[in-house]
């Protein structure tokens, strides 16, 4: 009798393929373009520009329609295509004070410097479906586009903000700006070694999963911690790229990203002077994604209270924790192997039943 | 349509090199390479690439195979000891995607460097021959201590002492040691090595052996490595053996044998057949092909 | 210059080749690695650093062995030598230094030395056991000062910190990792 047909693993891969395209491409509708995806998803699209951590949003669109519309899975073309590119020089840091916002709001004031800008946001709608969405066409959207560009208001709205947090800065209700001029930790560079600094807790979470990120962030939120946010400012805009000119070495803009920013504020504790001041909570992503941002935040403050605390009392305090169990990539992959044979290892686990089972039974047997 | 034409070249013109990882991820592999040999068993961590095959899919044993691959290369992959299991075949179909050159083989004989998942081939390994593992867990006391700085402590003053409780335990309310595969085995006197989801029956191989055994952890980030003629102990009590797996039939006492090519000496798979009988067949399927050439040859 | 312009010891599969060699012998101290088919009459010690070394790692080369062009396509940070992951150093020359030894917890920080001798084979022999060695070899490394295997001793005595030698000859290589205990040394 034959062993395992030898080709049988290698073809059942083969067929996987093809059966895939075959789902995409079956019933009567035409082919996603790119632009599609982008234009219409831009918030999925987002998430996987984040959590691939690679801004290409061409190659995000990509990365969507083959893996079928999974976002783990789109993220994961997207980090192991960056994973091949050559490393050509790194910038200095950015100022998101130079962000060409979108959208701009503080749940710490009635106002902020420049005004609250709702920008395009569903915070406050209903959600309730609308119907009409299902017969789109084409004229539907030119129609669309004709209401909004056709009667815009010309008003002078400027493109650039200041921090809303600065005022309580000058205040002196929160601390200053710390001057590093540490290096940042480079997360695809080296491996997380407990501890690490703030700028690997930070890069490490930019392009964590949002789902995970947003529980444990949740799970302090509700009371397995502290932080007791409130948002000082979320910010969405796109910021100028700047690097050095291959000659003169002077900052020029190379273009631009789509960046979403939040700094929280959260509970006081005493400064280096002695008086009491607010603390900080940051979170930054690629893309639009205010829930990330959000929870990256409350995880940053969770993680530094503790660690100033000395003293972890809760998972979304823990460092390794948090660190450890928020990249996509990294648990969707151990997930998922469970699905592959092991059936090996099976064998060995029934070896020590049986041996162990052996065992009880002899000493059941035992005379006394 | 061969799929080097699509992976060679996208839109932009941009190739991949050889082996796709760049120069700097080589160097920075072989660079962990070289001091997890220098000291045996020891963890080296390192900045572990993503692969675009998933983690948990064997891209730290993945990692170290691209360090190591040249043209004059002859490269085996195998999972569960087959070489057709899925996991192995998508390796496979990798390598010669990406590493043009290198031939690939099913013979154990004939491979310079092969890569595996959970078990170490029945046929000894030679000295010119390097075995990759892939690793899910790489640090043997994350049974006993969940964070990782505690556990690196441990392993540098080689203290074990909970590792030791763990097992003891295990002796009072089963009588027996439990653990299956993945035994934690003690490396040059010093540090204790998870060898990977390898079951009992292959750790014996590590001890003293002529090839050299490497250990790949993508997701955990870890390499390490149990050089040629190094000591690979299995941890146990003095009073207490260390044991393979037997494959002892409970009523007759008798050692199952392989129902292809009789082997009663090979780790076996053990599966229902299609009329739910209990079959028993080589799980090193190489090694079973080369049994049953040499029966055929010697008819 | 494009990849095949530059010279033999710079290309990338000159690095695979050498890598395979080095890790030969370094599995299996006492062996010795020829490389000369490699290096168009570069030495092996250079090979070797060119074989590890990035502008992510740090270098010393206090005797200055080094040219402007080789440091510039090692790419590497200079340190001093007690800092320093690379070490470059003459087998003539006693250390007189203490390089990084790693710690507890991360062993894998002592530092690589490049040894430089006259020969691999000429001189006083030297018993070695320990991993990668069944029962026992001998190295016969000439033009290396037994300074050299005192300082050694001295560094690598508490497993598992301690440095890993490269000895190199014009064309050769042999490896000594801290496990590698020396008769009488």
């Amino acid at each position: 009798m034959a062993y395992v047909a030898i080709r049988g693993g290698a073809d059942a891969i083969k067929g996987s393929a093809r059966l895939m395209d075959a789902l995409r491409a079956m019933g009567s509708s035409a082919p996603l373009e790119l632009d599609q995806i982008e234009r219409q998803m831009p918030l999925l699209h987002s998430r996987v520009l984040s959590e691939g951590g690679l801004y290409h949003p061409r190659l995000a669109s990509l990365a969507l329609k083959q893996s079928l519309g999974d976002s783990l899975e789109a993220a994961f073309f997207l980090r192991a295509y960056r994973s091949t590119k050559p490393r050509l020089g790194e910038t200095a840091p950015h100022d998101t004070r130079t962000m060409r916002v979108v959208r701009r709001v503080s749940a710490a004031f009635k106002d902020i410097p420049g005004g609250q800008m709702l920008g395009a946001t569903p915070d406050y709608l209903h959600r309730l479906f609308r119907f009409e969405l299902m017969d789109e066409g084409p004229e539907t959207f030119a129609q669309i586009a004709r209401d909004w560009f056709g009667n815009r208001p010309k008003a002078e709205a400027p493109l650039t903000f200041p921090k809303v947090l600065d005022t309580l800065r000058d205040e002196g209700l929160l601390a200053p700006l710390a001057e590093s001029d540490e290096e940042p930790f480079d997360i695809t560079r080296e491996p997380l070694i407990f501890p690490v600094p703030r700028s690997a807790q930070l890069a490490t979470m930019a392009r964590g999963e949002t789902g995970g990120l947003l529980a444990l962030a949740y799970s302090n939120m509700r009371g397995y911690g502290d932080v007791h946010p409130t948002v000082g400012e979320l910010r969405v805009g796109y910021v100028p790229v700047m690097v050095p000119h291959p000659v003169t070495g002077k900052p020029m803009e190379a273009g631009e990203v789509l960046v979403t920013e939040c700094e929280i504020v959260a509970m006081f504790e005493k400064a280096d002077d002695g008086a009491p001041v607010f603390t900080l909570g940051y979170g930054a992503c690629f893309g639009h994604n205010e829930v990330k941002a959000i929870a990256m935040a409350v995880l940053d403050r969770a993680i530094s209270v503790a660690k100033d605390k000395g003293r972890i009392a809760n998972p979304s305090e823990d460092p390794e924790f948090v660190l450890l169990h928020v990249d996509g990539i990294e648990s969707m992959g151990f997930c998922t192997h469970y699905k592959m044979p092991h059936y090996v290892t099976f064998q060995s686990d029934m070896d020590r039943l049986r041996a162990a089972r052996t065992k009880a039974e002899e000493a059941a047997d035992a005379p006394r | 349509m061969h799929p080097v034409d699509t992976m060679g070249q996208n839109r932009e013109g941009a190739e991949y090199g050889f082996a796709f990882l760049d120069e700097d991820a080589k160097r920075e592999l072989r660079r962990t390479i070289f001091k997890a040999v220098c000291i045996p068993g020891h963890q080296v961590p390192y900045a572990s690439r993503e692969m675009p095959i998933a983690r948990g899919f064997g891209t730290g044993g993945m990692q170290l195979t691209l360090a190591l691959l040249g043209p004059d290369d002859t490269c085996k992959v195998i999972d569960q000891g087959a070489d057709d299991s899925v996991n192995a075949a998508n390796i496979r179909a990798f390598f010669a995607l990406t590493c043009p050159g290198v031939t690939g083989t099913l013979r154990t004989e004939e491979a310079s460097v092969i890569q595996t998942r959970h078990r170490i081939p029945e046929l000894p390994l030679r000295a010119d021959q390097i075995l990759v593992f892939q690793v899910p867990y790489p640090d043997p006391l994350v049974v006993v201590e969940s964070n990782a700085a505690k556990r690196r402590r441990m392993h540098g003053r080689a203290d074990y002492a909970r590792l030791w409780v763990k097992l003891y335990e295990d002796m009072v309310a089963f009588d027996e040691i439990t653990i299956s595969h993945r035994y934690p085995t003690r490396i040059n006197g010093h540090y204790i090595i998870d060898p990977s989801p390898i079951p009992r029956f292959d750790v014996p191989k590590l001890h003293q052996a002529e090839c050299l055994y490497l250990f790949g952890a993508g997701r955990e980030k870890r390499i390490y490595a149990v050089p040629p003629h190094t000591d690979a102990i299995p941890i146990t009590f003095n009073d207490v053996a260390f044991a393979v797996e037997s494959f002892r039939d409970k009523t007759t006492g008798k050692r199952h044998v392989c129902r292809r090519c009789g082997a009663d000496d090979s780790f076996l798979d053990e599966f229902p057949d299609n009329d739910g009988a209990r079959v028993f067949q080589c799980s090193d399927a190489a090694w079973c092909d080369m049994r049953l050439e040499r029966l055929e040859a010697a008819e | 210059m494009s990849v095949l312009e530059l010279p033999r010891l710079w290309r990338p599969e000159t690095h695979q080749a050498l890598f395979r060699r080095i890790l030969d012998v370094a599995a299996r101290p006492g062996q010795i690695a020829d490389l000369s088919d490699l290096l168009d009459d570069r030495p092996a010690a250079l090979a070797a650093l060119a074989t590890f070394c990035d502008n992510t790692q740090t270098l010393a080369d206090p005797t200055g062995a080094l040219s402007d062009a080789d440091l510039a396509f090692l790419d590497v940070r200079t340190a001093p030598v007690e800092q320093a992951g690379f070490i470059l150093a003459r087998g003539a020359d006693a250390p007189r230094f203490t390089p990084r030894l790693g710690t507890l917890d991360a062993p894998e920080g002592g530092a690589l030395i490049v040894v430089m001798v006259d020969s691999l084979t000429d001189g006083p022999p030297l018993t070695l056991t320990g991993p990668g060695i069944a029962a026992q070899t001998v190295l016969s490394p000439g033009g290396l000062v037994p300074a050299w295997l005192d300082a050694r001793a001295g560094w690598c005595a508490d497993f598992p910190m301690g440095v890993d030698l490269v000895l190199a000859d014009q064309t050769r290589l042999a490896v000594l990792p801290r496990t590698a205990k020396i008769k009488g040394a």
